[in-house]
């Protein structure tokens, strides 16, 4: 009785197996390549004299593995000359791809009117703008670009140094989808820069 | 005394059954016997009367409600059921299936008399305690989740983000450890994390059943804290074509649904057919708007079945479609963005009512298909089952291209199963089965961003025995399985490098039960082990979700220093490839005594390598300091007691009093689990104000009072961890960021009417309009439970 019921069963078990594993395994494709918009793993700052184009000053910061565990590293700090007026310019990329590095900045100009930069930094250090920046307080920012709503963006900033002195600098790009208004500040929205630097004035 | 007439019974027909597969040549041998009960109170019903159509030949159910027809010439025919004040039935029967119980509805009632052949799949797992959701529950709440109807089952509770994505927790587990059967078949979809809440739609269940015990020999891997199986329409043969029009309006959300479906069973064949449109806007907390909370599902059903002689052939389809809002308040950048959205009073960002979805939200499709045919022989019944889900899921994030979806996976998923219940051999009952699962899921380019979890294909081989002995007052159940299965993965680094993997993994599960009964009281005791491979999410997961980074057990490790290091992707080679191993004994003890039921259940389950994912700290980033996750494992335990007393106070005003009791822990470490249910104490009444022959209306309170969860992890403030107040590396006890939430208590009501064909509720939940914290929902954090919500629904049967 016993071989009766297991001997079709039997069969059964093996044909479907086999038909299984010989339909179902030859399905060894990777995701595609992606063009990661998101993750910005380099953030350059370059103070450009206003008097004289071929002074520029640069500050930098990476964060190599981007989503992975390693710390950011601020790898150049900003050093800039007394009494002197520079235009300030954000360059973000992408750099997890060697290959294929991704220019973030554009991301950001597309969409300005969700974007915008805000700056804290050590009372001082600047002659213009005076304050401590505009993280938390009502200070003053020189933003040189709007978005179409008028509304400031800062990609690119106008500093004037003090006299000899140290402190930081701080630089937050919030992303305020919806939220981005006149009156809008550092505490609306997700952020996508967060980074402090060191200061010398001198 | 009638208890042990009825096993005798059972023995000497089962018995007299395998004798039919021998002589079968013979005429007149048939007999056929089953039950009758109340659908509403599942009481027997005595003096209904059992007709043969077309016959003679016919019975009436004795005070138990049993019913016996004998020396039927015939292998198959129609029976009609019918009693004074009740709804008839013409039922199909064939000799091969089981006791048919018939459970009747009165007149008066809106739910309909069905006839019931088998318990189905839980037929071998008497001893793992079912409980069943009454499906009154189902009919009044179709806009509500799966895991939400489920929680009025004791020891059922639904974790949570937000309003609609709801996952079911028994027993402290969920996600990958409840198993969830729809239809015969297991439901494929992204079920990782707690984001992704089951795609089922309520308007195309009929009756939902839980498995509170490991049922994991019939079910396979992942039935871990229990199985809830989903059935839909039965397609009965033999009933005129009927249907009914739902609708339901909600006042917190300002939406409401509407669903309609018929059924048709001829001699032959029979089908069904349905579908169904929700929507809900924003919800609203007592205090304040819940921006982007809405919801929006399109569902919709069919089936057909043709009997043949010997068996039966059912195809089936459904679709659910939905677009489900994640609150806004829950989005942002940075640690420091995170402290400040923990620390505010009321959610960051309010907005004003609105029925859009905007990002974050979830969109999925979910489509099944399935065919299904028995084949009764001599010897057994066979069962071959194919289910085909093709589940399309594409997450949609706040982000600078939100237009985009940030994760968009396709899972593909193939379901074989092929059964053979045999006919009782002497005092066994039981079935073998086979079955191959084969699931494939790929990510879809243009994202923008790294593949969280990499593409993957499991194929996997199973093969179990499940035997019954039935004895005078007792009943033995013991089952056996054997899992084989191979995973490929296939991901991309950030640095868009591919990687690949192929491991494979088996396991043997077992279960034994016993049933015994004495007097008024029924004792139940089922221990079983389960089993689960550690899934693709927890092995390889990484980067950004939310507002944390994750990582897979094998996407970091820790270097000499203790330091945490994420650069290498790990193999079974550097990190053992471990299955977790649940091993859980259930009791349950239940005493009838007419106007008193009580039901009590302890259990008590050990799970070996119980993955879970805890902060590990917070990393700096060009974003600002992240809080960091990592998958862990560590052996758990969870033990707790479940009690359901039901009073009939008088014939018209029945109580129920419900509790739930929970502990578990991380016996590794000596240290709490996170996101466990916190214990809570309920009571229901129900009042029957009249009731005639037409119609009937029926007064509901209910209140509920939930206790904090005091076996919380401690709350470390992620304020501490950014200005270096709080330390954390590998040896810090598990933390949260927020402390448990207060207990709360909350009351609601219903009046509830039935005119001729139509049936109509009124329902108050949250009637306090109590604003509270669910220590179950992630949303805690940043916003407060809906309020007040009243829901009108009104049927129409046809």
């Amino acid at each position: 009785m016993f071989s009766k019921i297991t001997k079709p069963f039997a069969y059964l078990l093996l044909g479907l197996s086999v038909m299984t594993f010989t339909a179902c395994d030859d399905d060894d494709d990777f995701p595609e390549e992606e063009n990661d918009l998101e993750v910005i793993t380099r953030v350059t700052l370059s103070f450009t004299n206003d008097q004289d184009a071929g002074d520029v000053v640069t500050a930098l910061a990476v964060d190599p593995d981007g989503a992975g565990i390693q710390d950011l590293e601020v790898l150049e700090n900003i050093v800039l000359k007394a009494n002197t007026t520079y235009t300030l310019e954000m360059e973000l990329l992408n750099e997890l791809d060697p290959n294929d590095v991704k220019d973030i900045t554009a991301e950001v100009k597309d969409e300005d009117d969700e974007h915008q930069f805000f700056f804290a930094f050590t009372e001082g250090v600047f002659t213009t703008p005076t304050g401590n920046g505009n993280v938390d307080g009502e200070g003053e920012v020189n933003y040189l670009d709007q978005d179409g709503n008028g509304n400031p963006v800062g990609l690119e900033t106008s500093w004037t140094a003090a006299t000899a002195t140290t402190g930081t600098f701080r630089v937050i790009l919030k992303h305020q989808p919806g939220l981005k208004t006149a009156t809008s500040t550092v505490n609306e929205g997700g952020t996508d820069i967060d980074v402090t630097f060191d200061i010398t004035v001198e | 005394m009638n208890y042990k007439l009825g096993v005798a019974l059972l023995i000497f027909w089962s018995l007299y059954f395998s004798a039919i597969g021998i002589a079968q040549q013979q005429n007149c041998i048939y007999t056929v016997e089953g039950r009758v009960l109340d659908v509403e109170n599942r009481q027997p019903i005595p003096f209904v009367t059992v007709r043969l159509l077309g016959e003679s030949k016919g019975a009436v159910t004795d005070a138990e409600g049993y019913f016996q027809v004998r020396h039927l010439c015939e292998k198959e025919f129609n029976l009609r059921f019918s009693c004074v004040g009740y709804k008839p039935i013409v039922h199909h029967h064939d000799g091969h299936h089981a006791m048919p119980t018939i459970y009747m509805a009165t007149d008066v009632s809106q739910l309909e008399t069905v006839v019931i052949e088998s318990e189905g799949e839980e037929l071998f797992f008497e001893s793992a305690t079912i409980d069943k959701i009454d499906s009154r529950s189902l009919a009044i709440r179709p806009a509500s989740s799966l895991g939400e109807v489920l929680s009025e089952i004791e020891g059922v509770s639904f974790v949570a983000i937000g309003s609609n994505v709801q996952l079911p927790i028994i027993h402290g587990l969920y996600g990958n450890r409840i198993l969830i059967v729809n239809n015969g078949v297991r439901h494929g979809f992204q079920n990782w994390g707690v984001e992704h809440a089951p795609e089922i739609d309520l308007n195309n269940v009929e009756k939902v059943a839980v498995l509170k015990g490991a049922a994991a020999v019939r079910f396979g891997p992942e039935a871990m804290g229990g199985v809830v199986l989903v059935e839909g329409n039965g397609m009965e043969l033999s009933t005129p074509l009927s249907g009914m029009i739902k609708t339901g309006l909600e006042s917190n959300g300002r939406g409401g649904y509407t669903a309609a479906n018929i059924q048709y069973g001829g001699d032959r064949w029979s089908y069904h057919l349905g579908g169904g449109y929700t929507r809900l806007g924003d919800r609203h907390a007592p205090d304040y708007s819940l921006t982007n909370s809405g919801k929006e599902e399109v569902a919709v059903n069919a089936g057909v079945r043709f009997h043949f002689r010997d068996g039966d052939a059912r195809l089936s389809y459904s679709l659910v479609d939905q677009k489900l809002a994640i609150l806004r308040t829950s989005i942002f950048g940075n640690g420091e963005d995170l402290i400040r959205a923990l620390d505010a009073e009321e959610p960051l960002i309010i907005q004003d009512f609105s029925y859009e979805i905007k990002p974050p939200y979830q969109s999925t499709a979910h489509h099944f298909l399935k065919a299904e045919a028995d084949w009764n022989r001599p010897g057994g019944v066979w069962h071959l089952i194919w289910g085909g889900q093709w589940n399309a899921r594409k997450e949609f994030d706040v982000r600078r291209n939100a237009e985009r979806p940030v994760i968009d996976l396709e899972l593909w998923t193939n379901d074989l199963q092929l059964e053979w219940e045999h006919v009782t051999w002497g005092p066994f009952e039981g079935a073998f089965g086979v079955q191959l699962f084969m699931q494939d899921n790929d990510n879809n380019p243009g994202t923008g961003t790294t593949p969280f979890i990499p593409n993957y294909n499991t194929n996997r081989g199973s093969v179990f025995v499940i035997e019954t002995l039935e004895r005078p007052h007792i009943r033995y159940e013991l089952g056996v399985r054997g899992d084989y299965e191979v995973t490929s993965v296939r991901g991309r680094e950030t640095n868009q490098d591919t990687f690949s993997n192929e491991y494979s993994l088996g396991n043997a599960t077992l279960s034994f039960g016993v049933v015994k009964s004495f007097m008024d009281w029924e004792f139940r005791s089922n221990f079983g082990t389960a089993w689960r491979a550690p899934n693709v999410a927890e092995l390889y997961s990484f980067g950004q979700t939310g507002y944390k980074l994750s990582y897979g057990l094998w996407r970091y490790q820790f270097n000499e220093d203790g330091q945490l290091q994420t650069n290498k992707i790990l193999t079974e080679e550097d990190e053992a490839l471990l299955p977790e191993k649940g091993y859980k004994w259930m009791n349950e003890l239940k005493w009838d005594k007419g106007i008193h039921q009580l039901n009590i259940s302890a259990y008590l389950n050990l799970i070996e390598n119980f993955v879970y994912e805890r902060p590990i700290g917070l990393t700096s980033t060009v974003r600002g300091p992240m809080p960091a996750f990592i998958y862990d494992r560590n052996d758990a335990l969870f033990t707790g007691v479940d009690v359901t007393w039901k009073t009939s106070w008088s014939p018209k005003l029945e109580g129920v009093l419900g509790a739930s009791y929970l502990w578990s822990r991380n016996i590794d470490k000596d240290e709490p689990l996170i996101n466990q249910p916190p214990n809570y104490l309920r009571y229901d009444l129900s009042y029957k104000v009249w009731t005639t022959e037409k119609a009937q209306l029926i007064l509901g309170a209910d209140a509920q009072y939930t206790f904090r969860q005091y076996h919380a992890p401690q709350e470390v403030n992620p304020e501490d961890i950014v200005n270096g107040v709080v330390e954390i590396n590998e040896d810090t006890p598990i933390f949260d960021f927020r402390e448990a939430p207060d207990g709360y208590f909350l009351l609601g009501g219903s009046i509830n009417g039935t005119w001729k064909n139509w049936t109509g509720q009124l329902s108050v939940y949250n009637a306090l309009n109590k604003s509270y914290r669910n220590y179950l929902n992630e949303m805690r954090y940043f916003a407060d439970e809906v309020g007040r919500n009243l829901v009108l629904n009104i049927n129409y049967k046809f």
